[in-house]
């Protein structure tokens, strides 16, 4: 228990650095540099549809926690 | 039917980060400028604000995804065998196939609607729990075969024969006497069963911020939740960094029928209050659970070529958090024995506890994306890390890598490879052993036996000495129907918790795939991909998990269709035009023409113009229900008991309801003219719900009993038409259609063994396809006159083959029917029409077992003459946002019945249907 508490406690503040590095920091790009970021296999998420179905599957297989489980839907995943 | 922990993803609603929003605005400006360049005086304004996002506009238009778009798609996962240390598995592993729907419209300029739709259908083999291997916890299955008695199977028993312990408690094999310490899963196999979910979401966007709101459902026979959600974006520093945020909340009621192969060997008290016994002898555990969830998310651009984004999740998990289809392997040794100061083997008492999860639980996940653009090759490569952990005692780490490779001619390779390591949770165990007695002989303080009667547990009698039974008084009394009274085990000697579901376990899982995407024009695109999934206990970080006996493997193949309709509508322009310039003055009522044929009615119309395409969507529903008919009256039960069966087999149930759903896509193209090419893959699900019949032979103890009904689905036959035009004159044509039918439904399947009996094979009415290729002519007459039109069709199918693969083949069919519409107004049509239907009766026979419980299961019940008159409306979207979109509804009422044989009556059908032509 005390190694998840310090793992908890770790990434929080993983997380809070690079969100303070995040915001403060970084290489400004401007708006007509951003041509590359733009494109479709740049998307965070380019295969929605197909990663929708490989998530489904993870999560009835395998007990870990998502970071997306807030916008999602419910039911038993069954298999 | 195994119930996940995590709530599955099936929101059909991405994430949008600050590079969307960005190609959001570049959307925009772009409207902007085609609506300039078309006339508006606002040209400086929108050139100006266009080289703000110059690179957005020089970007090809594939994103599928953020525009209006529809989706359709289609996957299948399939397991491997599990590992039975060389017993014969002659159960089907785990297949779930998988039907989804989604769409997303703009609204209004800032507003967005999408909804998904998801049906699931899953069937297989899957673990209950796990036993030591010395426990023998499957016996062989013998079958007669022409060479003498083979094995072909294994029957998984939960309360296997007793087991051997050393006095270490090491399990010893009863055969060779040898410690033997291997565990191994027992396996139970299900019927297909169902899960139906809608969800829907609207988004409002500013200019640097969103927010969304969504909500649905999810349905299945014993697992209800409806869930609803709130999020949102802000971006900052020039869109250069986003935050993201959203809170979830599921609710979900458990009505789990157990397994009523396993349930007489369940140990079920730490549940018992839950249970619910029904009349038919079925055990249902109700149970209830609640899911928060919330997470933060952040999205940075760190340089032109990369960005990062990272996102913390926070679930808490309340109530019935179990498996209600787990149980764990409990072996109770007796103590007294164990003690006895011997050396011997001791013999443990085996049996099968339903499994007790805590009951909260609280994740904490952490997840991080790195992508990199690679110039040299415009690849881009998407590295992923995620850490999970909960008070349950499970930290996972999840590495991920894609590869996301343009190529010339619009494809797109994704090779990607990912590594899953996850710790056991703390009450994980394969089996307990506990050192007492799984029930004893209570005595009373005199060390006397008690027994109490067998009817009434209340009234007690204690056995002297001298065996006799003596009542409270101390009389002696003479009784038969008594038992011992027996003292359950104490489960505070058991842990608080204990699961054995691999799941919990510790493991790794090592799974790579490809993707594949191909951009045609006029904005469509097909993607299909390919996943192998390999899980193993050796494969944990740091140590071996232990429990190899669970590794299994499994694949996942998908194939889906998307539709940008923003693409499809700015090619689809010229098309319109050219089709006017073609048809001139005629062109409304050609319009009309097209699009005034019934919804249920199929292959009646031609596209007009070379290089055309259409694209539609059909759902059909229909319901049989009512009174069991036998010719064209309706019959008595005790005539369905004696006649309905053939004179060797006797009826003991009948069909009670029977609902079919269909999906059908419809692809079409016109190579020319006078040629169009259409391809309609098929998918269904069927739900059957059986009535014992009055009268009926009373049950044998054996019988195959049917709780809750049937399911199946999912993959229908495919229809591969080719239409040629005969006969073209003002208002009037005639084509006529040579199609075939190809086998990809199913004709074998088959239900689960219960009661160490055969399922047997499904009722024909309910298997998905026909098993053979078929001819499937049609003949069409159209024609059209101001606001009338009209038209008739001759269609068949006839079976090229003798028989499936079955043994049987479904009745060839002969059709006729006849429409008129009326144009109401300029885009709403209503038509009446008239069909007769003449379908043969089955031939041939399962060559496999068939239980033949009643008249769905023999092939003379089948085939008939119906006649059915059909009210239908048409809607061709004249202009807006949809303008060109057809949409059509017709119900078709049964109006005259002539069954043969004896067959369930007809309620109706309806039909929906979407189509679009670009």
């Amino acid at each position: 228990m005390t190694l998840n508490m310090k793992l908890k406690r770790l990434f929080v503040i993983l997380f809070i650095v690079l969100l303070g590095t995040a915001i403060s920091g970084c290489a400004h790009v401007p708006v007509w540099e951003r041509g590359h970021l733009a494109k479709p296999q740049m998307a965070i998420d380019p295969y929605p549809l197909q990663n929708h179905i490989l998530l489904h599957n993870y999560s009835s297989r395998e007990a870990a926690a998502s970071t997306h489980s807030s916008g999602t839907g419910g039911g038993c995943g069954c298999y | 039917m195994t119930k996940t922990k995590n709530k599955p993803k099936t929101g059909s609603c991405r994430t949008v980060s600050s590079i969307f929003a960005n190609k959001t605005v570049a959307a925009r400006q772009q409207q902007k400028i085609s609506v300039t360049i078309s006339g508006s005086s606002k040209t400086l304004q929108a050139l100006t604000s266009a080289a703000v996002v110059l690179p957005g506009l020089l970007l090809p238009t594939v994103q599928a995804a953020d525009g209006d778009h529809i989706n359709f798609q289609f996957s299948r996962y399939q397991e491997g065998k599990r590992n039975l240390f060389g017993l014969p598995n002659s159960q089907n592993p785990i297949r779930a196939d998988v039907l989804h729907g989604s769409g997303l419209f703009t609204l209004t300029d800032r507003a967005k609607f999408s909804f998904g739709y998801t049906q699931d259908i899953w069937s297989g083999a899957t673990p209950i729990t796990t036993t030591p291997l010395a426990a023998n916890p499957y016996s062989p299955i013998l079958k007669n075969t022409p060479e003498g008695v083979a094995v072909s199977g294994a029957s998984p028993l939960l309360n296997p024969d007793n087991v051997f312990l050393d006095r270490d408690l090491n399990f010893i094999r009863s055969d060779t006497g040898e410690q033997d310490l291997r565990s191994v899963l027992v396996l139970s196999s299900a019927s297909p069963e169902t899960r139906n979910q809608a969800n829907f979401r609207l988004s409002y966007e500013w200019d640097e911020a969103e927010i969304n709101a969504g909500a649905g459902f999810s349905l299945e026979r014993d697992y209800r939740s409806s869930f609803g959600s709130l999020g949102g974006r802000l971006d900052f520093n020039q869109k250069l960094t986003s935050v993201k945020f959203g809170v979830g909340y599921t609710s979900s009621s458990i009505s789990a029928i157990l397994d009523h192969d396993a349930a007489p060997y369940l140990t079920k008290t730490a549940f018992d209050s839950q249970i619910e016994r029904r009349e038919d002898g079925a055990e249902i555990l109700r149970a209830e659970r609640q899911d928060w969830a919330a997470n933060l998310g952040l999205t940075q651009v760190l340089t032109k070529y990369a960005l990062i984004d990272a996102n913390l999740g926070y679930t808490y998990g309340n109530g019935y958090l179990e498996n209600p289809y787990k149980a764990v392997t409990t072996i109770f040794v007796d103590p007294d024995v164990l003690n006895n100061g011997l050396t011997t083997p001791v013999l443990g008492d085996v049996r099968a506890l339903l499994e007790q999860r805590p009951n909260q639980r609280s994740q904490w996940a952490f997840s991080t994306k790195y992508i990199q653009h690679v110039n040299p090759l415009d690849a881009a490569l998407h590295l992923n890390y995620r850490f999970s952990t909960d008070d349950w005692g499970i930290n996972t780490n999840t590495f991920s890598a894609n590869w996301i490779q343009p190529l010339p001619g619009g494809w797109t390779l994704t090779p990607r490879i990912r590594y899953y390591s996850q710790d056991a949770a703390d009450f994980y165990q394969p089996y307990l052993i506990t050192q007492q007695n799984f029930s004893t002989q209570a005595v009373d303080n005199l060390g006397r036996e008690v027994w109490v009667d067998s009817n009434n547990p209340e009234i007690e009698y204690v056995r002297d000495e001298n065996f006799n039974l003596l009542d409270s008084e101390g009389n002696i009394v003479n009784v038969s129907d008594v038992q011992p009274k027996t003292i359950p085990f104490d489960a505070g000697k058991l842990p608080d918790d204990f699961s054995s579901d691999h799941r919990l376990a510790g493991f790794g899982a090592l799974s790579g795939g490809v993707t594949l995407r191909k951009q045609f024009a006029r904005g469509i695109t097909l993607e299909a991909g390919f996943e192998y999934y390999t899980r193993a206990s050796s494969l944990k970080l740091g140590s071996d998990g232990g429990n190899s006996f669970a590794d299994f493997d499994y694949y996942v193949a998908n194939a889906a269709l998307i539709l940008n309709l923003e693409n499809m509508r700015l090619s689809g322009s010229s098309g319109h035009t050219h089709q006017h310039a073609h048809s001139g003055k005629n062109s409304t009522s050609a319009n009309m023409h097209h699009h005034s044929q019934p919804a249920g009615l199929m292959f009646a119309h031609m596209l007009d113009d070379a290089g055309e395409f259409m694209l539609g969507y059909r759902f059909m529903y229909s319901r049989m229900a009512g009174s069991m008919l036998h010719g064209t009256s309706a019959v008595s039960d005790p005539a369905i008991v004696n006649q309905g069966c053939g004179t060797e087999n006797l009826c003991t149930f009948r069909p009670a309801d029977m609902d079919m759903r269909m999906h059908m896509l419809d692809i079409m193209y016109a190579p020319t003219r006078w040629l169009n090419l259409m391809l309609m893959p098929r998918f269904m699900d069927m739900e059957m719900n059986l009535r014992e019949l009055d009268g009926r032979l009373p049950a044998p103890a054996e019988e195959h009993k049917h709780f809750g009904g049937h399911a199946t689905g999912v993959i229908g036959d495919t229809l591969i038409v080719s239409l040629f035009k005969l006969y073209e004159k003002t208002g009037h044509r005639l084509h006529a259609g040579l199609g075939i039918s190809a086998p990809t439904g199913k004709s074998d399947l088959q239900f689960r063994r219960v009661f160490k009996i055969d399922g047997g094979s499904v009722h024909f009415g309910m298997q998905l396809g026909s098993g053979t290729w078929d001819f499937v002519p049609s003949l069409t007459y159209t024609g059209d006159y101001n606001r009338w039109s009209w038209g008739a069709q001759v269609s068949g199918v006839k079976r090229m083959e003798n028989r499936n693969e079955s043994g049987y083949r479904l009745g060839d069919q002969f059709q006729a029917t006849s429409w008129g519409g009326y144009g109401l107004t300029r885009w709403l049509t209503a038509s009446v029409r008239g069909v007769y239907t003449l379908q043969d009766r089955i031939h041939g026979d399962f060559n496999s077992f068939n239980a033949r419980i009643g008249p769905m299961d023999f092939p003379k019940n089948y085939g008939g003459q119906f006649w059915n008159v059909g009210f239908g409306v048409n809607a061709v979207i004249p202009d807006g946002r949809f303008a060109g979109h057809h949409f059509g509804f017709e119900w078709l009422q049964p109006v005259h019945t002539d069954v043969n044989g004896f067959q369930l009556d007809r309620k109706g059908a309806l039909t929906a249907s979407w189509s679009y032509r670009f």
